[in-house]
């Protein structure tokens, strides 16, 4: 079998499987058997990958790369592609949280072969985004993830999803064309469509071009940047990942913002004045990280709360993205901040998808959203049949994974992306926001816990206090991505100069890596945990506690969101031109 | 030059269409002229690339660049479905709420949350 197929394989057979699941709905008089079609369908796409990303494997470690042009093609005519260490890393993601949530989605729904279909045709499409190398065909892969994801909000049949698909497929949409302005700018001036080409001929090129190829890149960045939801262009998020099943918000929040991330640095290479945006998306990350775990601390909606910490997050990772690109992928500080940009880009989607399914599990059962309402869910979920506490269990590793906590998997690769940045501002931004996120899960926690709530909770109609779900499949979602938390955190120290050998194999250098259980660390550690327990003592006093309702209820609207793009754009623009 | 005016112009209109309206239908109109615009320009610039016909025989040197017009094949399937999405979207919408209107949408939709 040659090389080729198998990369073909990663993206084909989820297509396939999910041509086969939509069969399902031919058949759906026998539901026996459109069952049975569904599942091997999902076999196919988010099982079968895995042996062609293992006999890959090799290839990828021993610094090898399958390039080439789907089927033969002439250059210059077909789809240029390349299967390199950063597109196993990003599939390996893909397919692990994919596979996990469907799973999930299994016991906590949405079900159903059309669920199952568009799932695969947005795995597909998640795997070929990191693999392609050629402008127009990165179009086509963000508008099928965009379609896909706009379709499986709305799924949890709630009316706000719908709204929030609604704005985020206007302001993606209308970016995206922004996006085909900027292609066709590089293809005016280079001729070419493959990045190769492309950087070929922005070699050549001089005075007036230069402008022209400046714009062009903005365009293509902002256009990127809004899927990442870095800020100011994250408003589309917090609604859609919120309202969406949780199974899918456990997929967009993990993969979907950050494939496109790691596919945009692709094309940054090509610039010349590529470290300048990897500069200031590096900047914006930074703010991003803080501001938005500020914004969460305010929130009461439980899933919203874990919104805005995808955001905060993924501040964390463009932070650390932006300035291995500033330094350049070829210095041992840049590799290592890569490598730790990607580690926690995988250890978020694992413990923020664990918190998700954790909490819609909960939020399932006790019919509760509010964090101020909810309390004592470790014995209503047990009323309703959870005999031993799994749920608060796991939800409890994904907190402390997310507030960086030794030895699970959050503490090392948030210490790997500090301990590299030692010496610049974005450190104390990053540190701040640490505190802030141990802040808001203990607020989280308490719903857990026993206590006076200080709202009223709902009932459901027959007056009991929680719904009865299946749980074995959302058990063993669960109970795998709390495997992977910890897991994550014992092996890491080997993993990230692992990730930085993927990433640039050709460097012989050593890379930095972090000295996770020095004494100095673990009071750092410390110390942001004490913060973060007196930030959530502070915020219980009514004066910080009003300040918190009014970002709560700071109005938001759907012009905004356009504002917002126009001026990121305008910022990024005049960034590139002083 | 004037053409590109012209499609600056239907450019600017489709922008103003999605934001300034409140309607959601116009804010979809909008989104299509918005695509249309990008769609036109690759057509009309492109065609500029070359003079002759692209059909093949014998002298292919100077033919139009077919490359740009067969991108925007799938730029209008990918618009087409975009569109099709949001105007499910929105009769969804206004199932829930008995509006198109964006603002009136919001408000309802928060009151029942």
């Amino acid at each position: 079998m040659r090389l080729e197929d198998l990369v073909y394989a990663t993206i084909m057979l989820p297509l396939f499987g999910a041509a086969i699941a939509l069969m399902g709905k031919l058949v759906h008089r026998n539901r026996a058997f459109a069952k049975t079609l569904e599942y091997i369908g999902a076999g196919i796409g988010l099982v079968l990958p895995w042996v062609g990303l293992t006999m890959l494997a090799p290839v990828v470690f021993s610094g090898g790369i399958v390039s080439g042009i789907v089927g033969n093609w002439y250059e210059g005519v077909g789809i240029a592609f390349r299967f390199d260490g950063l597109a196993w890393l990003i599939q390996i993601l893909g397919y692990t949280i994919g596979l996990v949530a469907y799973i999930y989605s299994l016991g906590g729904g949405p079900r159903g072969p059309a669920f199952t279909t568009i799932f695969l045709i947005q795995t597909a499409a998640l795997a070929a985004t990191i693999i392609t190398t050629d402008l127009f065909n990165l179009f086509v892969c963000l508008e099928v993830m965009g379609i896909t994801s706009y379709v499986l909000i709305p799924t949890s049949k709630k009316p706000g999803a719908s709204l929030a698909a609604f704005s985020y497929l206007m302001v993606s949409a209308s970016a995206m064309v922004f996006f085909l302005i900027g292609t066709y700018g590089l293809y005016r001036l280079t001729g070419a469509l493959s990045y190769e080409g492309i950087a070929e001929g922005l070699r050549t090129i001089g005075g007036r071009e230069r402008l022209v190829s400046n714009m062009a890149l903005t365009l293509l960045v902002s256009a990127v940047a809004i899927r990442v939801a870095v800020m100011p262009l994250y408003g589309w998020l917090p609604d859609a990942h919120a309202l969406a099943p949780h199974a899918v918000s456990a997929v967009l929040s993990g993969v979907l913002i950050k494939t496109p991330l790691f596919a945009l640095s692709r094309i940054l290479g090509l610039f010349s004045n590529g470290p300048d945006v990897g500069h200031l998306m590096s900047i914006a990350g930074g703010i991003t990280a803080l501001v938005a775990v500020v914004i969460a601390l305010s929130q009461q909606d439980a899933k919203r709360l874990l919104a805005y910490h995808s955001i905060s997050q993924i501040g964390y990772v463009v932070a650390a993205w932006g300035m291995a690109l500033q330094l350049g992928i070829d210095t041992a500080l840049g590799i290592s901040l890569m490598a730790a940009a990607y580690l926690h880009a995988l250890f978020h989607a694992i413990f923020k998808g664990l918190l998700f399914l954790s909490v819609g599990t909960t939020i399932d059962i006790t019919g509760e959203r509010n964090v101020y309402a909810l309390r004592n869910a470790v014995k209503i979920m047990r009323k309703a049949g959870e005999r031993i506490p799994v749920t608060f269990i796991t939800f409890l590793i994904g907190a402390l994974a997310i507030s960086a906590l030794p030895p699970l998997n959050g503490f090392v690769s948030k210490n790997a992306i500090t301990y590299a940045m030692k010496d610049s501002m974005l450190y104390h931004l990053l540190i701040a926001a640490g505190a802030g996120t141990v802040a808001s899960f203990i607020k989280l926690s308490r719903i857990y816990l026993p206590g006076v709530p200080k709202l009223p909770m709902q009932r459901t109609p027959e007056g009991r206090r929680f719904k009865r779900v299946r749980l074995p499949s959302r058990w063993i979602a669960q109970i795998t991505l709390a495997l992977l938390c910890i897991a994550g955190g014992l092996w890491t120290p080997r993993l990230v100069s692992l990730v930085g050998r993927l990433i640039q194999p050709s460097f012989q250098g050593t890379l930095i890596i972090p000295a996770l259980y020095s004494g100095e660390n673990l009071l750092k550690t410390l110390w942001t945990a004490l913060a973060g327990v007196l930030i959530y003592l502070v915020i219980q006093h009514p004066i910080p506690a009003n300040l918190l309702h009014a970002i709560r209820t700071r109005p938001r609207n759907f012009k905004g969101l356009f504002v917002s793009f126009s001026l990121g754009t305008a910022g990024l623009a005049i960034w590139l031109l002083i | 030059m004037i053409e590109r005016a012209l499609l600056f112009t239907l450019f600017l209109i489709g922008f103003y269409g999605i934001v300034g309206k409140k309607h959601i239908i116009k804010k979809i109109f909008g989104l299509n002229i918005l695509n249309n615009a990008a769609v036109i320009l690759f057509i009309l610039e492109g065609s500029r690339i070359g003079t002759d016909a692209p059909i093949m025989d014998g002298q292919a040197s100077a033919i139009v660049d077919p490359v740009p017009q067969a991108l925007m094949l799938t730029a209008i399937v990918i618009g087409v479905c975009i569109t099709a999405l949001s105007l499910a979207l929105a009769v969804h919408l206004y199932r829930v709420s008995g509006s198109f209107d964006i603002d009136t949408i919001r408000m309802r939709i928060q009151d029942e949350a």
